[in-house]
């Protein structure tokens, strides 16, 4: 294409490098957004009114704020459960299934305690929240490392495999907290029971220490990717599993680990939006919207490149997109599933930018013809 | 566009000036040739001559830069292959434009205007038929490709060009996967074409013996120009190698006797499957000494990579030993292969020997994040293996920019020298080298020649596995050459003869006191 | 029994057609893996067009636009952008999944429109997937557009130095199959259950995707793998029309997904691939630059 005396042409790139892939992501963001704005206007409101109410509820309301942690802590969780198998080039679209799995385990404990029989119940907080949050991490990983045997065992499609469990304990959630189920609470009305006040999550300055635990991985994470041996083996696997074979890298215990890794924390997810999240307490008959909220995790470890670090700002951003989201949805009245609408716009968006990862437009002067006679080559 | 008739020694095709550029690349500069009809006119080209382009811009993959192609005098344009196809070029490709999955027949008709919007097979199974019995070819139409020798293969690609009436066939590298009987057929076949009044042009670099025994007229090109033209019957294997390289060319590497040590690596009858679960190693015995070179001759799908895999953990066999200083390690993982002491350089350079988007440390780093020397308590020092890797980039002369670079960014010959160079940093006791020199320039090709001698001078056991007899004939101490996955005898180097190998590579098993 | 038996067929109409527009997507070397969000677009926009015009034939031709529209840009992604296709689908579910969420949800409830007339108790789609199969397999083995979708699929590049349009023929495939994708979508909401709620699909378009595998890219073996998914499907709705009372509704949900897990691992084996042959297609999901 010409634009007088410049040319536009699409080049292709070497490498790309770290804030190449920033400014791409926030081109793409931006982009995502502005698109939106058709949504807005067609429902009648002024795009910056309401991009203005999701922010605003999401960052600096008192109540909205809160919420978005919470949000943030969920998502930020979600996208490493993504990550880690991304990085080996395989991927995870069962952060849903493990998460339920995660809970259902959790839940599994306290209903052994007896939190259901009683509420009020004043159970050793210290013995039943670490049993908690280990059962979690044991039933998501159980789950996760499903769909990392079967591709390292028989190379099955990691895709479909953990696409076919989320469904699966989708309906064993629905068989444990409806229905007379096990889980079932006492109102009857498809919720799960309620955790006793003794054993909810610890709040540090007001805010889930699960928080702690999230960011904590984000450093761990970086770590293990920069600067380890199993680090190396899961990228390696994930650039070529033929030449990671060759260099003595498991073909079988990659796949296992990074789905164990993945399913686990994943399941800290789970842990942490139905058993710590202030309010909650329970595992929601509404359970499936956060199944669907993890696929958020997706879009944030693809746009983070599957970097720990770059995740958490991207995640604390559509925590707060998806919380205001809600919020704006019901103050402006706009027909539900917004959020919805959002996550997929931001998705296929985000796509089409993948495209820049690999190419970039270049300005080139146009004086005649250059000469490039330098080197032979056959 | 085609005349009516074509008299033998009319010029069909010519080439003016053409000249081809690629961002900071002068690929072909000023071609000028003539092929006539009736004859078969070599084009001799080390790689990087120039030799790729001019191959796709005859057959209109690329379009010249400045100069003209003239077919029976007229001025020609290809856009596309089917404008060559379209005006009776066709093409033999070395690595075979075919579809294993389809059957012969669907390969040749496939994109033939003449195949019907319902596929007439009846029809055009009769008219290749009566191409295979003028020219003398065997080959069962409703095969798969899969599972068709190279030979057969190569048979394919030319029916599939005559098919599409081709006149003038352009033949990629047409001997370098075949066995010498089947080059035998390949040169009859082509014969009765010449007599058919076609014009063969084969594109060859490394195989100078069969230019004489093939072609009566060479063009040769060096650096993208035309450095000669000459008639076979006026120049000799030497003449021709100092105008492809534009220096004299050390035919033979220096053989040097190494003391041979105790013995490295036992392999006692193997037996192992290919990845289609064919058979594909039976029963192979031998072992490597330290300071050996052990050959290995044979043409590609004879077992020859099925064996290298097991040798270096990457497959396991069926049946029998694999023993390595005296310890059987048949059972071992691939990384114990490493961390005993096996070295192996693969076939595949880009997609198994090394990683495109990795760096060239981040590529080194796959032979030493196991390595207790860069490799402490599972944290990898990336600084050190950083500082080997640009050591090793000069001492092993890899024209890269910097440790830093991508793999994928390095040619041919600098990403072999860069795995040979990993490989070797290790100071490996058995070498297994497959192929370690295929599709290498001369230079390129001498240079890791030598590095492997100098391994063998280090009492390395190592194990090499060609293609190219003469590589194997002048490199090895004992050559075994292989054929449908045994092999047909082991013979000390000093009496490996060019014609027995190249027989016993072809499947005869002389009787024992031929040895 | 009888009535189970046609809803079974009815459910396997809709995999058969789902899966097929895969099958030939795939064939031509092009991986949609969100087949799931090219139906629930389907089937919104389909049962929107058919209640707001009270025309069915309106309603599926808006769907196999609306498809065969998503098809397309599934190929400009994955042809000419030359993008990760696995990415492109999942976005191309997730826009699906998302934005069907939002514009649909006005138009929660029955459809409310009298019933497409059944043939022999049987939905029409049933001999409409029949045909289908049928034409499909004839094309791709009999003909000359089906060598060329074959081999692009196989090796593009083979394909290219016989004078193939690859670009052409796997646009031609990935819109036909988006618009198939499309249609499949509205047979359920237009007619298997004409209701429309929330993210109703529940993963039909990912056993769909599955199914492909199972058929090793034949129509044939994928028509008999959908009766059966399509049986052990209605199973999982209606247990007690023939094991009543052994496991909860639920857990009875959970078994066609088990299955289609089961199935995938069997065909992964070893011992099925050297007996069966690897027939997925070569070139499946990579992305391919022409040369010329």
């Amino acid at each position: 294409m010409k634009l007088g005396s410049f040319e536009v042409k699409l080049e292709k790139r070497v490498a790309l490098r770290g804030w190449e892939a920033t400014l791409i992501s926030i081109f793409a963001i931006l982009f995502a957004l502005v698109v939106f704005s058709y949504i807005f206007l067609r429902a009648g409101v002024d795009p910056l009114t309401g991009y203005k109410a999701i922010f605003s509820y999401a960052f600096t309301s008192s109540f909205g704020l809160p919420l978005t942690i919470n949000r943030f802590i969920f998502l930020l969780l979600c996208t490493y459960a993504f990550i880690i198998p991304m990085r080996a080039g395989l991927w995870n679209i069962g952060m849903a299934g493990q998460l339920y799995a995660g809970a259902l385990s959790a839940f599994a404990v306290a209903y052994a305690f007896g939190a259901k029989t009683s509420q009020n119940a004043v159970l050793p907080a210290g013995l039943v929240i670490p049993l908690m949050i280990a059962a979690a991490i044991l039933g998501s990983a159980a789950i996760g490392a499903i769909a990392g045997f079967l591709k390292g065992r028989f190379n099955t499609n990691e895709i479909v495999v953990t696409m076919m469990i989320n469904f699966i304990t989708y309906w064993v959630v629905a068989r444990m907290i409806k229905e007379g189920g096990l889980f079932m609470g006492a109102s009857g009305e498809g919720d799960g029971f309620k955790l006793p006040e003794s054993i909810y999550a610890p709040l540090i300055e007001g805010v889930p220490f699960t928080l702690f635990i999230a960011l904590g991985l984000a450093l761990l994470l970086f770590f293990l990717f920069a600067k380890t041996s199993i680090g190396y083996q899961i990228k390696a696997y994930g650039k070529s599993p033929a030449a990671a074979k060759y260099a003595g890298i498991s073909p079988f215990n990659i796949p296992l680990l990074v789905f164990i890794l993945g399913g686990l924390i994943a399941g800290l997810a789970g842990y942490h939006y139905f058993a710590a999240v202030p309010g909650v307490y329970k595992i929601t008959k509404n359970y499936g919207e956060f199944g669907d909220l993890a696929f958020y995790g997706i879009i944030c470890g693809l746009i983070s490149q599957g970097n720990s670090l770059a995740a958490i700002p991207i995640a604390l951003l559509f925590g707060g997109l998806t919380n205001g989201g809600r919020f704006a949805q019901g103050k402006l009245k706009l027909g539900f599933g917004i959020d919805y609408a959002l996550l997929g716009v931001l998705m296929i968006t985000l796509v089409a930018f993948q495209f820049f990862y690999r190419y970039r437009i270049v300005w080139v002067r146009t004086p005649g013809k250059e000469a490039s006679d330098v080197g032979i080559h056959g | 566009m085609l005349p009516e008739s074509i008299k033998h020694g009319d010029t069909v095709l010519e080439a003016r000036g053409i000249t081809k550029r690629f961002p900071g690349v002068l690929a072909n500069d000023q071609i000028d040739f003539e092929i006539k009809a009736g004859e078969i006119h070599a084009i001799l080209g080390e790689n990087g001559a120039g030799k790729t382009t001019l191959m796709n811009i005859l057959f209109g993959l690329h379009q010249p830069d400045e100069g003209e192609l003239y077919l029976y005098g007229k001025k020609v344009n290809f856009k596309s292959p089917l404008d060559a196809i379209g005006l009776g070029i066709g093409m033999v490709h070395q690595n075979r434009k075919l579809i294993p999955a389809h059957t012969v027949i669907e390969n040749i008709i496939l994109g033939h205007p003449r195949a019907g919007a319902i596929l007439n097979l009846k029809r055009a199974g009769r008219e290749i038929t009566e191409l295979c019995d003028k020219y003398g070819f065997k080959i069962d139409l409703k095969a798969k490709v899969w599972q068709l020798s190279e030979g057969e293969k190569q048979v394919v690609e030319i029916l599939k060009a005559l098919y599409r009436g081709a006149k003038i066939l352009i033949l990629d590298e047409p001997t370098s996967a075949l066995a010498p009987p089947e080059i035998k057929r390949l040169l009859d076949s082509i014969r009765i074409m010449t007599v058919d009044e076609l014009a063969i042009v084969p594109f060859i670099t490394h195989k100078l013996p069969i230019v004489f025994e093939i072609s009566e007229r060479v063009t040769v090109l060096r650096r993208g120009r035309v450095s000669a033209r000459l008639a076979t019957t006026e120049t000799t294997q030497k003449g021709l190698a100092r105008e492809m390289v534009g220096r004299d060319v050390i035919f033979r590497m220096e053989q040097m006797t190494v003391e041979k040590g105790k013995s490295i690596l036992h392999a006692e009858n193997l037996v192992a499957f290919n990845d289609k679960g064919v058979l594909a190693l039976k029963d192979v015995s031998f072992s490597v000494q330290e300071g050996e070179i052990f050959g290995i001759a044979g043409v590609s799908g004879n077992g020859q990579q099925v064996l290298a895999e097991v040798l270096a953990g990457l497959r396991k066999p069926q049946g029998g030993k694999v023993i390595l200083d005296g310890a059987d390690i048949t059972h071992s993982s691939t990384l114990d292969f490493w961390m005993k002491g096996i070295g192996y350089i693969p076939s595949e350079r880009i997609d198994v020997g090394s990683i495109g988007e990795f760096s060239l440390a981040e590529n080194f780093t796959m032979n030493y994040y196991f390595d207790d020397r860069f490799s402490r308590g599972g944290i990898v020092d990336y600084k050190e293996i950083r500082r080997l890797t640009e050591q090793m980039i000069s001492e092993y002369d890899v024209a890269a920019p910097g440790p830093d670079t991508t793999a994928k960014s390095l040619s041919g010959g600098n990403l072999q020298k860069l795995i040979l160079a990993r490989v070797l940093s290790r100071k490996p006791r058995l070498l297994i080298a497959n192929l370690p020199t295929q599709g290498l320039d001369i230079g390129a090709t001498e240079f890791v020649q030598k590095k492997i001698m100098e391994a063998k001078k280090e009492k390395a056991g190592i194990l090499l596995i060609s293609e190219d007899l003469d590589e194997v004939l002048s490199l090895s101490d004992r050559v075994a050459p292989m054929y449908e996955g045994e092999f047909m005898g082991i013979i000390p180097g000093g009496e490996a003869r060019r014609e027995l190998v190249g027989a016993m590579m072809a499947g005869l098993k002389p009787k024992v006191e031929q040895l | 029994m009888w009535e189970f038996m046609v809803r079974s067929l009815d459910a396997s109409t809709i995999f058969t057609i789902a899966a097929l527009s895969e099958l030939l997507g795939q064939r031509s070397g092009i991986l949609n893996v969100g087949v799931e969000g090219v139906m629930l677009f389907g089937a919104t926009i389909g049962f929107m067009v058919a209640q707001t015009t009270g025309s069915y034939l309106l309603g599926f031709l808006a769907a196999m636009a609306i498809g065969g529209l998503i098809g397309l840009i599934h190929g400009f992604f994955s042809i000419t952008l030359g993008s990760d296709q696995v990415v492109n689908g999942m976005g191309i579910w997730i826009l699906g999944f998302g934005l069907t969420t939002y514009i649909g949800y006005p138009y929660t409830g029955p459809l409310g429109m009298e019933r497409i007339p059944d043939i022999l108790g049987l939905s029409p789609f049933f001999f409409v997937g029949l045909a289908l199969i049928i034409i499909a397999w004839f094309v791709l083995t009999k003909t000359s557009l089906g060598l060329r979708i074959r081999s692009v699929g196989e090796n593009p590049s083979v394909a290219e130095v016989s004078g193939i349009n690859v670009a052409r023929t796997r646009y031609l495939s990935v819109t036909t199959s988006g618009m198939l994708m499309g249609f499949a979508g509205a047979i359920y909401s237009l007619d298997y259950n004409p209701v429309w709620s929330n993210d109703f699909l529940m993963g039909w378009g990912f056993i769909a995707l599955a199914l492909v595998f199972f058929s090793m890219w034949h129509p044939f073996i994928l028509l008999g793998g959908s009766i059966l998914f399509g049986t052990l499907w209605q199973l999982s709705l209606n247990p007690q029309l023939v094991l009543p009372d052994v496991l909860s509704r639920y857990i009875w949900r959970t078994v066609p997904f088990a299955i289609t897990i089961g199935v995938l691992v069997l065909m992964s084996t070893k011992w099925f691939s050297s007996r069966w042959g690897a027939a997925k297609p070569e070139a499946l999901g990579l992305p391919y630059e022409e040369k010329g």
